[in-house]
């Protein structure tokens, strides 16, 4: 309910604020905190989806169509680059691939947490005018085997790009502003926190 | 950890303890019921490193209004910046560290621009050369561009180029010259500048400086230098008149960690411009 309202509020403000889009070439702060916050709501499915993949509860089906949302949250070429605290040297996946690693991972039982933490980048403009920041949340990740012992545990800092991108479409022969956000690639670092 | 990082942590966390409940956490992410302290402590991406060293953001990265009087406040402002060094290291959290704080915060007129120029990424990195894994040093510069700005490759350190351009015993150097009427015969004495292939930057100009980063474009096109990977990022900041300072990440526990200033240098306006030469060849001699 929460997101339609935010979806309806968003579209509303996109709609009313079509004249000063086509003249404003920056964004105000106003809009750029309406932006964060559409921005968080994607990071924030992002988790629920991780949450859902990574947990053994969860129907193999079930798990492959939630893959399918998150990879739609994402920019087609997106990767996620993975370090550890042992090994450095980044590992390149695809969203679906990061994903189905996760559902496939070899523990009797997971606990996937996020902190409440967040935390968002300004705003900056790429040479193409499109906005880009960074959000920036953290992960507990808990495996334990069968005997219901831990066996591995791990705190991540995943810093998510974000990009915001002003897009036009024709709703009743009206052409209508609205600002498109998209994630785009997603380093993920192991921290020393346990 | 030293007296001074427990005291400031001491402090942090106090106020942390006191505001945490009226923090945000409306909306947030997750609802995982730990100790969240470290990690707002932690500066986390160097964008909050820049809001926090401006004083453009509060303890829990909530962005000040401009228009608030709190925005680049120059109390404030003084006490967050100490929390933006390495505190486990004496170059970084001794009394030039103190002087600096002070120097920043006295006129409080200097700010850390994000596109003010003058500071540059450090990307080491692992490269293929002939058969084997070597250590090239990226050095990245922002850069305006169209509707935005891009980083870009402003400069490269590579021991294999670097061995090659010694800067030679300036004695030895003035033994090698075409002299100034070599013109009148057809220059029949010019294969003397071949003889040694080692010293042929010597017949070049005094002025001459090696251009690393088209050595380093050639070798790569020519397939001689391969990319393997990524090593570790820092930061070096010309910005601030009379210091320089270089942003390392620090990913450990405790209550300084993230990204932190781990070297300080007060330098004079030449020295400033020899590195900025250094770290941006094509850079426009400016104060």
């Amino acid at each position: 309910m929460k997101k339609i309202l935010f979806a309806l509020a968003f579209a509303f403000f996109a709609l009313t604020g079509y004249q000063s889009f086509a003249q404003e070439p920056e964004l105000s702060p106003e809009r750029k905190h309406d932006i964060d916050s559409l921005a968080l709501e994607k990071v924030r499915d992002l988790s629920k989806y991780v949450k859902i993949v990574g947990s053994k509860d969860t129907p193999w089906s079930e798990a492959n169509r939630v893959i399918d949302r998150a990879e739609e949250l994402f920019a087609p070429d997106a990767e996620i680059g993975v370090s550890s605290l042992a090994k450095t040297k980044i590992e390149y996946y695809k969203v679906r691939q990061y994903l189905e690693r996760l559902m496939r991972l070899n523990y009797d039982r997971v606990e996937i947490d996020w902190y409440k933490i967040q935390y968002v980048s300004d705003l900056q403009r790429q040479p193409d005018g499109t906005y880009v920041g960074v959000i920036t949340v953290f992960q507990t990740f808990k495996g334990y085997d069968a005997e219901g012992r831990l066996v591995y545990q791990d705190t991540t800092k995943k810093d998510i790009t974000v990009y915001v991108k002003r897009k036009e479409t024709q709703i009743g022969g009206r052409l209508i502003g609205f600002w498109d956000v998209m994630l785009g690639d997603m380093r993920v670092k192991e921290t020393a926190l346990k | 950890m030293n007296a001074f990082s427990r005291f400031f942590g001491f402090v942090l966390i106090t106020f942390l303890c006191f505001n945490i409940d009226a923090q945000v956490i409306s909306g947030s992410l997750g609802d995982f019921q730990m100790d969240e302290t470290e990690l707002y402590t932690m500066t986390k991406q160097m964008s909050q490193f820049i809001s926090r060293f401006n004083y453009e953001e509060d303890q829990y990265g909530t962005k000040i209004d401009p228009k608030s009087p709190d925005y680049h406040n120059a109390a404030k402002r003084k006490t967050v910046l100490p929390l933006l060094f390495d505190m486990e290291n004496p170059r970084t959290a001794g009394s030039l560290r103190d002087f600096f704080v002070d120097d920043l915060t006295k006129n409080n007129s200097q700010f850390f621009q994000f596109l003010g120029g003058k500071w540059y990424s450090e990307v080491s990195a692992k490269f293929i050369w002939k058969g084997n894994t070597v250590d090239v040093s990226l050095i990245m510069a922002i850069e305006k561009e169209g509707l935005g700005s891009k980083w870009v490759i402003s400069n490269v350190f590579f021991n294999e180029f670097q061995q090659y351009f010694p800067q030679g015993e300036l004695a030895e150097k003035e033994k090698h010259f075409l002299h100034p009427m070599s013109h009148e015969l057809d220059f029949m004495n010019i294969y003397k500048a071949f003889n040694d292939p080692q010293i042929i930057d010597y017949y070049a100009s005094t002025d001459y400086q090696p251009d690393y980063l088209t050595l380093f474009f050639y070798e790569i096109k020519k397939g001689n230098l391969k990319f393997d990977h990524v090593e570790s990022v820092k930061f070096h900041v010309l910005q601030i008149n009379n210091w320089y300072f270089e942003v390392s990440w620090f990913n450990r526990a405790g209550y300084n960690s993230g990204w932190l200033i781990s070297n300080l240098m007060y330098i004079n306006e030449e020295e400033r411009q020899t590195l900025l030469k250094i770290y941006q060849p094509s850079i426009q001699q400016t104060k």
